[in-house]
């Protein structure tokens, strides 16, 4: 695939704004998760390019696909809490709506 | 060949993750982020990363996803009479203002970082044979990124325990339905996490 640098990284730019958006406008919390996922997915992106923009011929620059798995660990280890929660939550109020938390403001 | 097939399967990304943060229900909004990171596993094997294509299948199109299904239909959220109570659609204005102000900080900060990216290509015989051979993160695993590695492990034991915990009964309280439900995701993501072991340690 011959797409330059730039055109990986404004993908991975426009996923990362969507995720922000979508985590700070829903209130949804399965959907603000799911915002979450998909802002880690943008930064897996972001180095998979930094790993081709810095490999040269024979020798593979291997920071990117092992930051990467670690993202991907931190991903789930993150759902699973996270879902965890949402159950925790939904057990408390009925719902899964994170506005109806407001326990903790001042 | 391979470069429309980058931009059609980057434009699908970028219309699914629409589909994730737009979808009234979560169960529209977890199947589109299902089909944002399948586009994505693509992108990474067009870009020459065929083993994070299928740790990304395997982990998050898999793993990861069910425990998101798993939740949806557990809870019944897709009941959207149930969801109209709440007041979901009527956005106030300093979180509109709050999100506009990060979108535009964020845009500012890809154009400033833009200027540094070197332009062109990866060189094309390297993608042809793959960035991430097993062969050298295996030994970059076990070697340099040893210490990582067993945190990573250690992590994921912390999160067992911790999702165990959430979900466990409350002393006293009789046996609910959703406690027994909850028991049963903690279950499930234990099941789903040896598998990413099993992906970290390949």
């Amino acid at each position: 695939m011959n797409v330059p640098h730039q055109h990986l990284l404004i993908l991975a730019g426009a996923l990362f704004g969507l995720g922000c958006l979508g985590f700070l406008l829903r209130r949804n919390a399965i959907i603000v998760l799911a915002s979450v996922e998909l802002m880690l997915n943008a930064a897996n992106l972001a180095f998979i390019t930094g790993s081709r923009i810095h490999s040269t011929a024979g020798r593979p620059s291997l920071e990117g696909p092992i930051f990467t798995l670690f993202v991907i660990l931190i991903a789930a280890a993150e759902a699973a809490i996270g879902l965890a929660l949402v159950i925790a939550l939904y057990r408390l109020k009925q719902t899964a709506e994170l506005d109806t938390s407001s326990e903790l403001r001042g | 060949m391979a470069e429309t097939l980058f931009y059609a399967l980057a434009l699908a990304a970028v219309g699914f993750s629409v589909g994730v943060i737009s979808a009234r229900s979560p169960m529209i909004s977890v199947l589109s982020l299902l089909g944002a990171f399948v586009c994505l596993a693509l992108v990474y094997l067009l870009a020459g990363f065929q083993f994070l294509a299928a740790a990304q299948v395997l982990v998050y199109a898999g793993a990861i996803m069910v425990l998101f299904l798993f939740v949806v239909m557990l809870l019944n959220l897709t009941d959207l009479a149930k969801v109209a109570e709440h007041p979901t659609r009527a956005l106030g204005l300093p979180r509109v203002a709050l999100a506009g102000a990060s979108a535009g900080v964020l845009g500012v900060l890809a154009l400033l970082a833009s200027a540094n990216v070197p332009s062109g290509s990866a060189d094309p015989a390297m993608v042809a044979q793959g960035f991430d051979g097993l062969e050298p993160i295996a030994v970059a695993l076990f070697s340099r990124y040893l210490l990582p590695f067993e945190a990573a492990s250690l992590l994921l034991l912390a999160t067992m325990v911790g999702v165990i915990v959430l979900a466990k009964r409350q002393r006293g309280a009789a046996a609910s339905g959703p406690a027994k439900e909850a028991a049963a995701v903690a279950a499930a993501s234990a099941a789903a996490e040896p598998q990413l072991e099993g992906a970290g340690a390949r």
